[in-house]
């Protein structure tokens, strides 16, 4: 972890694959990527298995791209099927047991601290809705509570993804699954809402139709998540596998569902906002 | 043979545009070049989704990306 450990030891650059000397030479490693630069810049996140036009799998393209500081960021994941390409990005990835990330994530940051008290050292959750809502939920709550200073992103699917299709406390009611054969028979669970109960100091939901915008808001959940205590963000992201979506239509599937119960939302304390309007503010009064 | 995107080069070139590239669901396969403004796709890492058509055609009436049977090795 740090800019030292990614840097290639002169001599050795025709010895290493040739995907990570393109990291280390046309990578995000060090600089503050654009996400409008995606096809242009060799992203952090490699081939990986998840299925084809999954927007989960994008999602987390946007989310490689987004990060602040890359080489001094730690992901958490767990079973389910977003760790199938977290664990192919070229950043710590740290396999939670199912359940347990939020409780390792906290461990981890608190000991960051005490080890790097003066360095940057973001930690970030990445799970599915079981993971953090369902199997998950009481861990994920305590970190709340007690405001661990790291980000938690679910990536909602609204079912059991990686186990074949089971319903969660996040699929919609009415919804019939492969393995909720009469139709889950109770609301979609309003993590949103919990979350700001629970003490989280910046909280957004989104569906992915817009890169630019996923990408500012990871950067204010991870950047409020440093100083301030723990932020969550909601994300859409739909299993075209279980709920039988054409992959070329993944794409309208999000657009609807953002018109539907997937508006843009974001809320944060009083003190958030603020820190945001100095920092994002600075550059446009340097220009003035 | 596998099914793959295909840009046509010489009608992208038109627009400037770059709109699949921000939507391609994996990373480093739909590309843009700096110099050319044009898209352009990895074939070995593209998994033949069509979520670029749909922006292309359907989001921006432009049609110039369409998915192709490849060889292996094309
Ligand atoms: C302790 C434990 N219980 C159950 C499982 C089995 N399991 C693996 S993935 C998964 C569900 C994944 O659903 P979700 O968290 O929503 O992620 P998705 O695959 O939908 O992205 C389950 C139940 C496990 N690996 N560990
Ligand atoms: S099963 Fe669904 S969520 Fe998992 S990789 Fe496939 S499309 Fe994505
Ligand atoms: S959306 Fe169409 S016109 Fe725009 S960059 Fe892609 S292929 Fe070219
Ligand atoms: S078909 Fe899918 S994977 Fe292939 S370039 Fe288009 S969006 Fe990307
Ligand atoms: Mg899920």
């Amino acid at each position: 972890m740090g800019l030292e450990y990614v840097r290639i030891s002169p001599g050795f650059e025709r010895y290493m694959p040739k995907d990570y000397v393109d990291l280390v030479q046309y990578g995000q490693f060090g600089k503050q990527i654009d996400v409008q630069m995606l096809g242009q810049f060799k992203e952090l996140v490699e081939e990986h298995p998840m299925c084809a036009g999954c927007f989960m799998a994008y999602f987390i393209r946007v989310f490689y791209a987004a990060l602040p500081n890359p080489e001094d960021t730690i992901v958490i994941g767990t079973a389910g099927c977003a760790r199938l390409a977290l664990s192919q990005a070229a950043v710590p990835f740290i396999y939670g047991n199912y359940g347990d990330t939020n409780a390792v994530a906290s461990g981890l940051k608190r000991a960051l601290s005490i080890r790097f008290p003066d360095k940057i050292k973001d930690v970030v959750v990445i799970a599915g809705d079981g993971g953090l809502i369902d199997i998950g939920f009481g861990m994920t709550m305590h970190s709340w509570f007690r405001r661990e200073k790291f980000t938690t992103i679910m990536v909602d699917n609204e079912v059991y993804g990686n186990t074949g299709g089971q319903e969660s406390g996040m699929s919609p009611k009415g919804v019939q699954l492969k393995m909720a054969p009469k139709g889950k028979q109770f609301d979609k669970i309003n993590a949103v809402e919990l979350a700001k109960v629970a003490g989280c100091v910046y909280v957004a939901k989104l569906a992915p139709t817009n890169p630019k915008r996923i990408a500012k808001t990871i950067r204010r959940a991870i950047l409020a998540a440093r100083h301030f205590g723990p932020t969550f963000i909601h994300a859409y992201t739909s299993c075209n596998i279980e709920y039988s979506i054409p992959t070329e239509k993944v794409l309208e599937d999000a657009r609807k569902r953002e018109k539907q119960d997937f508006g843009f939302y974001e809320w944060m304390t009083d003190e958030v906002k603020e820190f945001f309007e100095e920092i994002e503010n600075k550059p446009q009064e340097v220009k003035a | 043979m596998y099914y793959v995107a295909d840009v046509k080069e010489a009608d992208c070139a038109k627009y400037n545009c770059k709109q699949c590239v921000l939507f391609c669901p994996e990373p480093n396969t739909l590309m843009y070049h700096d110099s050319k403004h044009v898209a352009w796709v990895n074939y070995s890492r593209c998994k033949g989704c069509a979520i670029c058509v749909y922006v292309c055609s359907d989001l921006l009436k432009r049609n110039c990306i369409e998915m192709v049977m490849v060889t292996a090795g094309d």
